[in-house]
């Protein structure tokens, strides 16, 4: 088990990808808090994993700091902070309002700024009793290249991956590691929902047709699961990472790698 | 332009043509190259030499022509290449030679030729990369990593041969050459793909060669006094956009 003995705590940790790193930390062996505004997240059934629920708005500073006061008096200190809290809007700048353009960055940039801005004094304390803390942003691959009909996101998404690096310098000499992870397509409920959505097009198709030309499109013709962004975020958590910080790793199945690709 | 001397490998059509005829317009001395005869429509202000830029003694030739017709060489533009459209697995020793050879190793011998001078009077080299030098282009392996070693090599000339040389690389994305409109006319639906492959273009068409031939004249101007060691991506916003745009399904 490669995090025992340490403390984790997921943002968005009930959601489609957090709650599936929650369940990862949770098998190798770490204390997890999971983060989120219901005990149920983005999915319809309460599924207790066994992680600590902590009811919490990422956006909401007083909320951030009791969930850390809880963290220090339960655990003394937090290893790694997972901030995998996020939403999106499916419009263009023409259609976004003012509130969902600041919901947009309340949730996706200001939560990831609170919660490490309230979580270093616990990530330094466990850097100072043995190995590197570590803080997981999320990007997406949106933070490189633009998906129609999502200006929102993508701008969060390029704010997370400058503020990583920016993090990564300003931490890394207290010991705390900063990296993000920009998932490409992968199956949660908000991919579902963006298949669902007006933005989607459709062109007639069924969602099964229009999930199976996604998939197409992919080097590996396949989208990718929660799983496998848990996969790489419990590499970045452990301590065989310890070198790796102040980096944007792309888990797309070679999606960004290929240009457009023409139906010729 | 009017008092530079300028060479551009492969400005017998297509893209180079449209750099020979722009920096011509623009008063350039303009030198170029291609491995066939002279073309009838080439300008007579233009002077031609046939050679293949993967030969050395023909890039130093290139090299004694253009001093001769016109003076100190000032601007290079390494436009010559060429592409195997094969996957590695399918891709022979002969691929290997005919892509290295003209994409590197070409690139290469010209540099090598006109670095002596242009480190004792000042010079500017524009090589041509491209967005398969970034992102891979399918079943064009050896085209995609020559492109690739263009834009690191443009990155170390910059840096080894400042402040008196600049060099800067154009990526462009698809232009309508040729060489595409081929591609066009083998597709299964050739009006499906031409308005499936202009849907993937943010500003609603297809590029073409004079829009490489403008960022070439901007790099080869003192507008880039600035600029080096930079590779510029020109494709009307295509690489920009997300591969899968569920739009177009």
């Amino acid at each position: 088990m490669k995090l025992e003995g340490k403390t984790a705590l997921v943002t968005g940790g009930r959601g489609g990808i957090g709650r599936a790193i929650a369940a990862r930390f949770l098998r190798e062996g770490a204390a997890v808090y999971a983060a989120d505004l219901t005990p149920g997240g983005s999915l319809a059934a309460h599924d207790d994993d066994g992680s600590r629920f902590v009811q919490m708005n990422v956006a909401d500073e007083t909320a951030v700091q009791a969930a850390m006061a809880r963290v220090q008096e339960e655990r003394g200190k937090l290893d790694i902070l997972v901030n995998a809290a996020g939403i999106e809007i499916e419009k263009t700048i023409e259609d976004t309002t003012l509130e969902e353009w600041n919901r947009s960055f309340a949730v996706n940039c200001t939560g990831t700024f609170l919660t490490s801005k309230h979580a270093l004094p616990l990530l330094r304390a466990a850097a100072a009793s043995g190995s590197p803390a570590s803080i997981i942003n999320f990007g997406s691959y949106d933070g490189f290249i633009a998906d129609p009909g999502l200006a929102a996101y993508c701008a969060t998404k390029g704010a997370v991956h400058a503020l990583t690096r920016a993090m990564a310098c300003d931490h890394g000499p207290e010991g705390i590691r900063v990296n993000a992870v920009c998932p490409g397509y992968i199956d949660t409920p908000m991919l579902q929902s963006f298949f669902t959505g007006e933005g989607s097009g459709g062109g007639g198709k069924t969602i099964d047709q229009l999930q199976q030309a996604v998939r197409d499109v992919h080097p590996m013709r396949t989208y990718g699961t929660p799983e496998d962004i848990a996969n790489l975020v419990n590499w970045l958590a452990s301590d065989e990472a310890r070198y790796a910080s102040g980096q944007l790793w792309v888990l797309d199945g070679g999606l960004s790698a290929q240009v457009q690709q023409m139906k010729l | 332009m009017s008092q530079h001397t300028v060479i551009i490998t492969g400005g017998s059509r297509g893209i180079g043509r449209a750099i020979v005829d722009r920096f011509l317009a623009d008063g350039a001395s303009v030198v170029t190259c291609g491995r066939g005869a002279r073309p009838e429509d080439l300008p007579d202000a233009v002077v031609w030499e046939t050679a293949d830029v993967s030969s050395p003694q023909d890039a130093a030739r290139l090299l004694s022509a253009a001093k001769h017709a016109f003076g100190p060489v000032t601007h290079l533009v390494n436009n010559a290449g060429v592409q195997v459209e094969k996957t590695v697995a399918g891709s022979s020793d002969d691929d290997w030679d005919l892509v290295m050879n003209v994409n590197c190793r070409g690139v290469f011998n010209m540099c090598r030729a006109v670095l002596p001078d242009m480190c004792g009077h000042g010079g500017n080299i524009i090589n041509i990369g491209s967005i398969s030098g970034m992102a891979a282009d399918p079943s064009m392996a050896l085209y995609n990593a020559s492109k690739a070693w263009v834009h690191g090599l443009t990155r170390s000339i910059a840096v080894d041969h400042g402040p008196k040389v600049r060099c800067n690389a154009i990526r462009p994305g698809w232009i309508m050459t040729a060489m595409a409109d081929e591609a066009f006319a083998l597709a299964d639906d050739p009006d499906k793909a031409m308005a499936d492959a202009l849907a993937r273009h943010p500003v609603g068409r297809f590029g073409q060669p004079e829009d490489i031939a403008n960022m070439a004249a901007w790099l080869a101007s003192d507008q880039s006094a600035y600029v080096s060691g930079e590779c510029f991506t020109v494709d009307g916003g295509m690489t920009a956009a997300s591969p899968l745009n569920p739009g177009l399904f």
